[in-house]
């Protein structure tokens, strides 16, 4: 375990968490919008800064991303101190300005006190902040259908040649841990639709329930060397087969 | 896929023989088959992506990333014109006018005969040599609008060895 304060309050984190868990262990809430519980921090969006200083550093402090830097013993974070709190708002004064009629990026902001940019309205108002989740959970996945193109203010989340990805297997992660929803899909018992590309979903056996794509099945089942067929079955009926296996077993009755 | 062309593979093939099938290589070959194809044409994408065992979205990302790549067919040689700040100053403007002039193209454009693409650039580093025109390979310092035509067929000659 290791022991810092955050805003002058003790908080006590196992080895290896980063200050922002720290932070949320015990309740200071700091803004983020690229982190994500299950992927690796990514350090993208800039809102989750905090000063740290140590008392051998005598006086000097530093501005980092709290979900990339590691607590550590004796470290002070400072979660809201003027030139963090100065930082943060340009952070959000340029977020709004691409992105000035997306409704968690206006709360985010007004939360800072900005109502309106400062800068130029983006001409073509979007609502992806690139905050680079999609891409990478459909990384994690090991899909990786869709990657950010092109740079600077022409930079966009797509897949290869803005043409309906060939790897994609309609799993919906992208659209699912989007926090701002801007990846449209339509889904319905017969097919879903993502990207471009179309998709035949999977009944389950058992209940008839539209639950997976046959892309997804496929794919699952090449990466874990287990039949098709297992991935077929939604999880509440694996759930029922498997409480009606264990009851039938020997040992149990 | 849209507007793709059927382009010769052995170039590529050629390519990747000297490059171990690993992501790392990529820039590496995608540097290769743009000197080799004067672009990336989609299809060789998709064959990169194949040998190196990387995403196809990987491949398309870098190859957008950076500006020394095209994904649009482009002239057997690019003239690269500096606009940065001492070219500017010392008549960058001029010498891309003359260029417009001679190839009738502007800046962004491939000749019909894919001879010559024209570029802008922002600053190539020569300052002390402004203005700075780079056709192919060549670097023309103290360029001169009046040279322009010289600086072409230059290469014009090269095209038909």
């Amino acid at each position: 375990m290791v022991t810092l304060t955050i805003d002058g309050r003790v908080a006590k984190v196992p080895a290896g968490a980063t200050v922002l868990d720290a932070a949320r262990a015990i309740g200071v809430r700091i803004p983020t919008l690229c982190q994500h519980e299950a992927l690796e921090p990514w350090g993208g969006c800039r809102l989750c800064l905090v000063d740290v200083t140590k008392k051998e550093w005598r006086g000097w402090q530093k501005m980092v991303v709290s979900c990339m830097f590691p607590a550590e013993d004796g470290l002070a974070v400072a979660t809201a101190t003027e030139r963090v709190v100065a930082t943060r708002k340009v952070v959000l004064d340029l977020l709004l300005a691409r992105c000035p009629d997306t409704p968690l990026v206006q709360r985010l902001a007004h939360e800072h006190g900005i109502e309106r940019t400062s800068y130029q309205p983006n001409p073509e108002p979007t609502d992806c902040v690139l905050c680079g989740l999609c891409t990478r959970v459909c990384d994690s996945i090991g899909v990786s259908a869709i990657a950010t193109v092109d740079r600077g203010a022409g930079k966009e989340v797509a897949p290869p040649f803005h043409q309906p990805p060939p790897d994609c297997i309609g799993c919906l992660a992208c659209a699912e841990v989007c926090p701002t929803d801007c990846i449209p899909y339509q889904t319905s018992d017969s097919a879903r639709s993502i990207w471009g590309k179309t998709f035949t979903m999977v009944r389950c056996p058992h209940c008839g329930r539209a639950h997976i794509t046959r892309e997804q099945a496929a794919f699952y089942a090449g990466r874990g060397g287990v039949p098709e067929s297992y991935f077929e079955t939604c999880d509440a009926c694996k759930r029922t087969q498997m409480a009606k296996t264990f009851t039938s077993l020997s040992a149990v009755r | 896929m849209n507007g793709r062309t059927c382009v010769d593979t052995a170039p590529l093939d050629e390519i990747l023989t000297r490059y171990p099938a690993s992501e790392a290589a990529l820039i590496q070959v995608l540097q290769d088959v743009h000197r080799a194809y004067h672009y990336l044409p989609c299809d060789v994408l998709v064959k990169v992506a194949e040998a190196l065992e990387v995403p196809l979205a990987k491949v398309f990302s870098v190859g957008t990333f950076y500006k020394a790549f095209s994904l649009v067919p482009q002239g057997r040689t690019i003239v690269r014109v500096c606009t940065g700040t001492a070219c500017h100053i010392r008549g960058a403007d001029r010498l891309i006018e003359e260029f417009e002039r001679e190839l009738k193209i502007k800046p962004g454009e491939t000749t019909a005969d894919m001879g010559f693409t024209v570029k802008t650039v922002n600053c190539v580093g020569a300052c002390a040599m402004a203005p700075v025109v780079i056709v192919g390979e060549t670097y023309h310092g103290g360029a001169e609008p009046a040279k322009v035509a010289k600086y072409i067929a230059e290469k014009e000659a090269d095209h038909e060895n």
